[in-house]
């Protein structure tokens, strides 16, 4: 203890001398603050690595993507159209310039403005995504939250066994082979629900839940793990000590804190599903982002991989930021500590 | 064996509104061949001024001196060892004892030399030198404690640093650690600097006691004197604290004034003045006409005071409320 | 991680089937492609996109080739493919993550900033930003999965080197003088390989089945060549005409993914299991009711009428875990007697081990979960909870009965060691408070707060109103231990439990602590049990004093005749921590070796080993005895001469100069 300073409680609100110390003072504007400029030097490196993408593959891209076959002069022509003989800071400031007005370049082999395509296909991929993620928070939290009740203090040893065994098969697999298996069971065998395209409710089923439940498994044994870890603190033993009712030792003492590492796998989880939509929407033809970014990096059509690749890390970055926001305010702790 | 000082020794943490001086202007001298004895709560900083001294952490200001030669080269610090607090977690747990010692043992000294350098060593801490290739796992507290205590002495060093070193142990052994502390001191002449937040414990193996409160020295001097008549407020509420036998609960002492139930004060934004002012019993809470407390740091006079007190009143102190009995 | 480990590993069920799995899929890596690689090849013209046939097992792809001989010998092309991955993102992650303990501070940090950075995006995303740049196939594959791997393999390192350098070990080996480089090789990196090896075992599994992803969607491996995810893409087109050309490298992905998951997971679950939980001897489901012979001699043989005003009045009190002793349990609390009366202070002390800290959780109801306890008389604060026939209190219906819960929250009132950790972080001290009378007491909301406010109050902490709804965080150690005294004042209680309450604070903070705790009980009138490892605390504030060696109770007696203790090792905790009144001048008293493990705790006296008066009357047990008034020792040869001695008594061991010390380790 004496070894690192202890730290100290928050300073009794000192009377703000004028609004701007207040403001600057406000750990909530610092936090808020800081964290927007990480979210900024963060989609910063994102731009830049995206226009870098062209310029790293080895090669012409426009060679690669018109073909061995394709004339010089076209060649030439679309190198001009596309700006790559500029300079690369030339191109780069033009490239800046405009993706602030919503100008992602066109698609080398359809001449389709990229955004257009974008703009086209997102809600079939932001629609996938954020169903699965609700099923998974609706599934895990109360299976987690009852198996750590269930198996706590090393109670129900088969219940645990069979729990965490089955999720840890079931989490291993990942969502495109378990979008077969769901293909194979309820496409081809029993023919329940459609196995390709997205028409009406039913097309939504196994997609969902061919990228909800390895998560959602995942997330539950998580879930059952800090649960587990927080009935193990000593103030949960202080509220036993008040002798409250058991349902309100969990729910009162015990979910709120495991919350916060809930709330941080959480986050991991949507991001990895966001993606995670690339592989499940080819298996079931879902027309979104997925199945466009796939077929264009075969096609070698750069400008399209280049912008379906920043809004897939930007939307990973705004979960990043919703979830850090979040924590902040789950744990009242964390908004004086350092972000 | 060499003295060690400290000359307006400051440790800063952090920048901005989360800076802290751990350390805060401190000087001090451990003479040569003596134990000096650092007591203070935790968050004092005594912890941190043992690091900075064997540069564990950066200082921010001062100069450490060996024998009135700054110390500044990585070189010059393995002049001075540490034994640390916590002696489950400062031995290598996938190193045997014998290796950890050996690791600290200077220059090349080939392999047998080193061997019955080590063997040497732990029989000077009262090991079985055939236990040199165990793993710490195998020792208790205690043993494992004495083998820390072997590897600082394995450098050589001028002066051993002992941060805390007996409050991890179990009470039953802490008793032969300070023992062996005790004894070690007699046979080599050891200059150490004993850091404890025990008084008591301090007392038993040290000449001098240095009392530290938020980052400062406030009150240095011989042992006896330093515990019969403390001169600072705050060592006069340290030793009323101390647990002693046949002292009942109920004797009211100054330490058990109400000034103590507020939250003591951030390292964070210190105090003006004197930094004990708000707790202290003597202080400009209940003299109201000692302002002088709350305006003027008794830092800079306090090496012509008795004691090298921090305290504006420290001439006219009372002896201490509760006379260590003779025995 | 040691050979030792490793056959653990392999014993554990889901372990050894994993690397059985593994073992498999090596042997077909290799004599596969030897075997049935040109049958592989060889296409069938007659037997194009056919189903399941003798010929074809699995079917025929649409070049008329058999699926099952594909699939058997994609195995090793999956399989070194993925394990290339695994290296690369191995050796990628281990350089990022040992950087910034190579570069120092300044650039160190931004190896840090850009890892992390990397971590934020998904690995498939990364994977495809690879793909896009290394080219689609094969060699582009592997890269792109290795690298894309790296940043969060990187993290981990990073964060496994950060805890390991910010261990003592490691700055004692800085202090000694030990450069940078061998600090890396000698110090951190032995001691972070473990999780490392653990994580690149699930990692390759990972890059196994992330590989068949990319293979998949057509960007990893190209025809001609195959593995398993390029088979399952040319399957999944005609699931209709022929499942199994999709299911069978499918399944075959899963079972090598999982091979490598599942034994990195059992090698995790071993290494863990050293410090967490331990595999469990075989037992009986319930320990004896009648523990083996001469185990509890120690207890009164049949219960005796309490004193009518205890609050709490225990007999035979033992707690047992499943764990190594001879029953297949062990007993850290090994046949207890306490009887506390109203009003009275009673101290508990030993030294850690002594099972001091259980009993007081196993009087209060409050034992770990896996903890049996069982006792012949167990009376607390007039609430029987155990009758003559050693009930076992372990089970959950009587803790759950709501009476019960009222009568034990209202009078029984908990204190705890540790202030920081005590208090709920996410929710506000008043809050926490209210919640008893609220509970208890049916009160609403406002008139529950302002009682904890007024408990608060009581217990000098300033600003009370202000400070209800404060977080525990936003205390300072001292006060948020009065409040967890206040929160036992928010009913009467008729028995104050306080365990180590003053450990973890400072001096000054613990005085004021036992004061508080003295003046409650004045007040209120309740009985106090203080439970500490230092005697001078006990002493200060307790009328009696039980201490407490190795689950049994050694001695009691009242505070005042401490320096007449009758019992060895009452005089040597006395003697050897010193006090204001040590004589400098004398060594301090030491007891040779250490208390004794609960599981093999020696028969009869378990202070005997230490103790340099033991002969061998003291193979029997010894039982609690009168040897003064009021004052009990379980001792075959108490120290009954009047001299004072605390300070130091070297009992028995020359008086000057050195001591052996523990263990037998010491030369003497």
């Amino acid at each position: 203890m004496t070894s690192t300073p202890v730290t100290p409680p928050a300073a009794p609100a000192a009377s703000a001398p004028s609004a701007v110390a207040g403001w600057v003072g406000n750990p909530w504007a610092r936090f808020l603050l800081r964290r927007a400029g990480r979210l900024l030097a963060s989609l910063a490196v994102l731009v830049t690595l995206a226009f870098l993408m062209i310029h790293l593959i080895p090669g012409d891209p426009v060679r690669a993507a018109l073909g061995v076959t394709a004339p010089p002069d076209l060649v030439e022509a679309r190198r001009e159209a596309l700006g790559l003989n500029d300079p690369l800071a030339v191109q780069f400031v033009d490239y800046l310039r405009a993706l602030f007005s919503g100008d992602l370049g066109v698609s080398m082999t359809s001449g389709v403005s990229v955004s257009e395509t974008i703009g086209q296909r997102l809600p079939a991929t932001a629609g996938l995504a954020v169903v699965a993620f609700v099923v998974v928070m609706l599934a895990a939290i109360p299976l987690g939250l009852a198996m750590a009740v269930l198996t706590r203090g090393g109670r129900r040893r088969g219940v645990e066994l069979g729990f965490t065994s089955t999720s840890a098969v079931v989490a291993a697999i990942p969502e495109f082979l378990l979008a077969v298996g769901l293909v194979f069971v309820f496409g081809v065998t029993l023919g329940w629900f459609p196995v390709a395209g997205r028409e009406g409710a039913a097309s939504y089923v196994l997609p969902v839940l061919a990228l909800a439940l390895g998560p959602a498994l995942l997330m539950a044994r998580i879930v059952r793990v800090e649960a587990l870890a927080v009935m193990d603190e000593d103030f949960v033993r202080t509220a036993r000590a008040k002798r409250l009712p058991p349902l309100r030792v969990y729910l009162r003492h015990v979910f709120p804190n495991a919350l916060t590492s809930t709330l941080t796998i959480g986050g991991l989880l949507l991001s990895g599903m966001i993606v995670g939509t690339v592989l499940v929407e080819n298996v079931f033809a879902w027309p979104g982002m997925g199945m466009t970014i796939v077929s264009s990096i075969l096609a070698k059509d750069y400008p399209v991989v280049q912008g379906i690749v920043l809004v897939y890390g930007a939307a990973v970055l705004l979960v990043n930021l919703v979830v850090d926001v979040l924590l902040a305010i789950a744990d009242p702790r964390s908004t004086i500590r350092e972000g | 064996m060499r003295e060690l000082s400290f000359h307006g020794v400051t440790v800063r943490f952090g920048a901005g509104r989360s800076a802290l001086a751990a350390v805060d202007g401190v000087d001090l001298t451990v003479p040569a061949g003596s134990v000096v004895g650092l007591v203070g709560e935790s968050g004092s900083g005594k912890s941190t001024l043992a690091k900075a001294a064997v540069g564990l952490v950066p200082t921010t200001d001062g100069e450490i001196r060996l024998d009135g030669a700054p110390l500044r080269a990585r070189r010059d610090r393995r002049r001075l060892q540490m034994v640390f607090q916590d002696p489950y977690a400062s031995l290598d747990p996938r190193m045997t004892i014998g290796a950890s010692i050996a690791e600290a043992v200077p220059g090349r000294p080939g392999r047998t030399g080193r061997a019955a350098e080590v063997a040497r060593l732990l029989e000077l801490v009262d090991l079985d030198p055939s236990r040199a290739g165990s793993l710490p796992s195998g020792l208790s507290g205690g043993q494992r404690q004495r083998v820390a205590l072997a590897r600082a002495l394995a450098a050589e060093p001028d002066v051993v640093l002992a941060d805390e070193i007996t409050s991890a142990l179990d009470v039953s052994v802490q008793g032969s650690v300070l023992n062996l502390v005790r004894d070690l001191r007699r046979q080599l002449g050891l200059t150490m600097l004993f850091i404890s937040h025990n008084l008591a414990v301090v007392r038993y193996v040290s000449d001098v006691i240095a009392v530290m409160y938020l980052g400062r020295i406030v009150e240095a001097g011989p042992a006896a004197e330093v515990l019969t008549s403390p001169r600072h407020p705050y060592t006069r509420t340290l030793l009323d604290a101390a647990p002693r036998f046949g002292v009942a609960l109920d004797d009211p002492v100054p330490a058990d004034s109400e000034l103590l139930d507020d939250e003591p004060p951030s390292p964070h934004d210190p105090p003006p003045g004197c930094r004990f002012h708000r707790r202290c019993p003597i202080g400009p809470l209940t003299v109201p006409e000692r302002t002088v407390c709350v305006e003027k740091d008794p830092q800079p006079a306090a090496a012509d005071r008795p004691h090298r007190a921090a305290c504006h009143f420290a001439s006219d102190a009372a002896p201490a409320s509760l006379e260590v009995p003779a025995r | 991680m040691g050979r030792a480990q490793w056959r653990a590993a392999l014993r554990n069920p889901v372990g050894a089937v994993a690397a059985g799995l593994l073992v498999l899929l090596a042997i077909l890596a290799i004599v596969a492609p030897i075997l049935w690689g040109d049958a592989a090849e060889a296409t069938d013209p007659a037997a194009l996109s056919q189903g399941s046939t003798s010929d074809h097992p699995l079917g025929t792809d649409a070049l008329g080739r058999d699926i099952m001989f594909r699939v058997l010998v994609a195995t090793r092309y999956s399989l070194g493919l993925a394990l290339l991955a695994t290296a690369i993102c191995v050796v990628a992650g281990v350089i990022l993550g040992v950087l910034p303990a190579v570069l120092g501070r300044r650039s160190g940090r931004l190896v840090v900033a850009a890892v992390n950075l990397a971590v934020a995006f998904p690995a498939l995303l990364l994977a495809l930003f690879f793909a896009v740049i290394f080219g689609v196939g094969a060699r582009g594959a592997v890269l792109a999965i290795g690298l894309a791997g790296a940043p969060s393999f990187a993290r981990l390192v990073q964060t496994n080197v950060a805890a390991v350098s910010g261990r003592d070990f490691v700055a004692a080996a800085r202090v000694a003088g030990v450069g940078r480089f061998r600090l890396i090789v000698r110090h951190l990196l032995p001691n972070v390989g473990e999780p490392l090896v653990v994580n690149a075992t699930v990692l390759a599994g990972g890059a196994l089945l992330a590989f068949a992803g990319l293979s998949f969607l057509g960007l990893g491996v190209q025809p001609p060549a195959y593995d398993w995810g390029r088979l399952l893409g040319e399957g999944l087109d005609r699931i209709y005409i022929n499942p199994s050309a999709a299911l069978a490298p499918g399944v075959a992905v899963v079972i090598a993914g999982l091979a490598f998951t599942l034994l990195g997971e059992a090698i995790a679950q071993v290494v863990g299991i050293r410090t967490t939980r331990r595999i469990l001897p075989r037992r009986s489901a319930t320990p004896p009711a009648d523990p083996a012979d001469g185990a509890s001699t120690a207890t009164a043989p049949a219960p005796t009428e309490p004193a009518p005003d205890a609050v709490l009045a225990v007999e035979g009190l033992r707690v047992g875990f499943p764990g190594a002793g001879p029953d297949g349990w062990t007993y850290p609390v090994d046949g207890v007697d306490l009887t506390v009366r109203r009003g009275e202070t009673v101290g508990i002390v030993g030294e850690s081990g002594s099972g001091k800290s259980l009993t007081a959780l196993s009087l209060a109801r409050l034992a770990p979960e896996r903890a049996v306890v069982t006792a012949d008389r167990l009376d607390v604060v007039g609430l029987s909870l155990a009758g003559g026939d050693g009930d076992a209190l372990g089970d959950e219906p009587p803790r759950d009965d709501p009476a019960v819960r009222k009568h034990l929250g209202t009078r029984l009132a908990m204190v705890f060691q540790d202030p920081m950790t005590s208090f709920n972080p996410s929710m506000r001290v008043g809050w926490q408070l209210a919640e008893v009378a609220r509970v208890h007491e049916g009160q609403g909301r406002r008139a529950a707060l302002a009682r904890a406010i007024d408990r608060l109050r009581t217990v000098r902490v300033p600003a009370p109103q202000r400070r209800a709804h404060q977080y525990p965080h936003e205390y300072s150690g001292g006060m948020r231990q009065r409040a967890m005294v206040a929160m036992g004042l928010m009913s009467e209680p008729e028995l104050i439990i306080a365990d180590e309450p003053t450990t973890a604070l400072d001096v000054t903070v613990q005085r004021q602590v036992l004061r508080l705790l003295r003046e409650v009980q004045r007040e209120t009138g309740a009985a106090v049990v203080l439970i500490s490892h230092d005697i001078a605390v006990v002493a200060q504030l307790c009328q009696r004093i039980v201490v407490m060696y190795a689950g049994r109770v050694v001695e009691e007696l009242p505070a005042d005749r401490l320096d007449r203790a009758a019992h060895p090792y009452t005089r040597a905790l006395l003697g050897s921590v010193p006090d204001l009144t040590t004589d400098r001048e004398l060594p301090l008293a030491t007891v040779p070796g250490r208390p004794p493990d609960p599981a093999s705790r020696p028969a009869g006296c378990a202070f005997a080993p230490r103790c340099s008066f033991a002969d061998d009357v003291c193979r029997a047990d010894p039982r609690l005895a009168t040897v003064a008034p009021d004052q009990r020792a379980a001792c075959w040869h108490p120290r009954l001469d009047d001299q004072k001695q605390h300070g130091q008594e070297p009992h028995g061991q020359e008086p000057h100069g050195r001591q052996p010390h523990e263990e037998g380790v010491s030369r003497a």
